[in-house]
């Protein structure tokens, strides 16, 4: 704390960092707080803040000092608490550097001693100069809740031997290992190569798609309903194979039953206007898609396999008559990608999560 | 027998100190003392010194850590007064050099070179280590420091 005799009168402050706040930190403040007026009263203006700091030490010192040679002549006496004469002793005992009138008398009594004189002399001279502020009692103790027992809680204890008036045993919970978090590890490694799986899968099923509907028109429109593989909405667009004007893939999903009934509707529909307008086939989806986005957005947290039976939200950019924009409607994968952006990444999220799952443990 | 008689001496003696040390006594309770009784009891209870529950109201336990707390006040008091004293006369020395140009700050700072020669004389060593290149003598035996 000694900053240096060179200094004067600085008060240079240095920015306080986070420091950490001791147990004592407290009790010296007020300390400080004390002497800085015990010191005003003395006469001193300002202070240098390590001069403070040192006196304030010492002051809290002082006090140890009496006490502990106070406890020491109480126990003297064999007694346990001190009392106001063993305090007398303790401050004859630092006093003697300083030196009080009849120190040296060694058989004299307590209470005729320099020490009481002075101190009662300070006493009626020193104008009263009460501490600035209102201290709280402290330290705080706090309350500590003691743990229930058995016939508090009002269970059994498990072994015959332990009496009742025990604590009770913790929860079970809290000492058992949750198996959730290793079927967690296992469960996202399975995931994973099922995604691979069935990412495959719908490839190839796309693949189908594309082939079939070149061959045999749009009539083949909803193509397995049954065939749990397309449920996967992730289809990487880039390995996709590129697909020409006037080609319309519509994937086959399992929809919910309320919407089913509004595409089955329209979906005939559509089949007329598939080849020749893209733009209406569109925008008979679109109540439909829109609707199905809605759930999309609701249920992404849930399991896989519903998010796989609902259609992605698909995000037209519709454009008449560029082909550079029609391209991103025919495509139906290169769409639905569009529309998959979203679950993707946010698979794409999910599965960083699961990683991150991994990595905490 | 003049045992005796310093023994009736002392007794009369003792029952003037014992009033006086009463009156000291109850005089406390009537003056606060700057330092806190809080602040007081804690550390007293640290350093062991038992006490009874000061929130009892118990005036004995009161009488002893105003005792404590009035005796550590004079002691901070007296060292304070010790370093006022070098603080003016250092303050004095410069003014005598200086007299026609302004007079030095007036004010009365605390400052660490005051304290530690005030404390010194309470046996209470507050040097801080020198620099190594403030004095040319720094580091040097002390034997070779003194001549």
């Amino acid at each position: 704390m000694s900053d240096g005799g060179g200094e004067s009168g600085s008060k240079h402050q240095q920015p306080h960092t986070k420091r950490k706040f001791s147990g004592d930190d407290f009790s010296q403040a007020i300390a400080k707080v004390a002497v800085a007026q015990i010191c005003e009263r003395v006469g001193f203006q300002t202070f240098q803040q390590s001069a403070l700091g040192k006196l304030a030490d010492i002051a809290v010192r002082y006090i140890n000092s009496v006490g502990k040679a106070a406890n020491f002549y109480a126990n003297l006496s064999g007694r346990a608490e001190g009392n106001v004469f063993d305090i007398f002793q303790g401050l004859e005992d630092l006093g003697l550097d300083q030196g009080f009138s009849g120190a040296s008398d060694i058989n004299h009594c307590l209470a005729s001693s320099g020490i009481v004189r002075e101190l009662s002399q300070y006493a009626n001279e020193a104008t009263d100069v009460p501490f600035a502020y209102a201290i709280p009692h402290f330290p705080v103790v706090k309350d500590r809740k003691p743990k229930s027992s058995f016939l508090q809680i009002g269970e059994e204890p498990p072994i015959e031997d332990i009496p009742a008036w025990l604590p009770a045993f913790p929860d079970p919970q809290t000492y058992f290992e949750s198996p959730s978090q290793n079927e967690r590890a296992s469960d996202s490694y399975t995931e994973k190569i099922e995604l691979g799986k069935q990412q495959r899968k719908m490839e190839m099923s796309m693949v189908n798609l594309q082939r079939q509907f070149s061959e045999s028109g749009p009539s083949s429109f909803v193509h397995g309903d049954s065939s749990k593989e397309k449920k996967t909405v992730e289809s990487n667009p880039f390995l996709s194979a590129p697909l020409h004007f006037e080609e319309k893939e519509v994937s086959s999903v399992v929809l919910p039953a309320k919407l089913s009934k509004e595409v089955a509707l329209q979906n005939p529909v559509a089949k007329k206007h598939v080849v020749d307008n893209h733009i209406s086939v569109m925008e008979t989806f679109a109540p439909a898609l829109e609707a199905m986005k809605n759930r999309f957005c609701e249920s992404r947290e849930e399991q896989k396999n519903i998010q796989l039976d609902q259609r992605p939200p698909v995000q037209f950019k519709i454009g008449v008559g560029k082909k550079s924009l029609v391209k991103p409607l025919k495509s139906s994968p290169q769409n639905m990608d569009g529309g998959k952006i979203d679950p993707w990444f946010c698979k794409e999220n999910e599965n960083d999560e699961r990683k991150g799952d991994l990595k905490i443990f | 027998m003049n045992h005796n008689n310093n023994f009736q001496q002392s007794s009369d003696g003792r029952h003037d100190d014992d009033a006086a040390l009463t009156e000291f006594l109850s005089s406390l309770m009537g003056y606060t003392p700057t330092i806190p009784d809080e602040l007081v009891e804690h550390y007293l209870a640290k350093s062991g010194f038992q006490c009874p529950d000061v929130r009892l109201n118990c005036c004995l336990c009161f009488c002893r850590i105003r005792l404590v707390a009035v005796a550590t006040q004079k002691f901070v008091a007296e060292v304070a007064t010790d370093a006022l004293q070098q603080c003016k006369a250092r303050q004095a020395a410069v003014v005598k050099d200086k007299r026609d140009k302004q007079q030095k700050d007036k004010r009365l700072i605390l400052t660490m070179e005051d304290l530690s020669k005030a404390l010194r004389e309470y046996g209470v060593n507050v040097k801080h280590q020198e620099y190594f290149a403030d004095n040319p003598s720094t580091g040097m035996d002390p034997a070779s420091k003194e001549e």
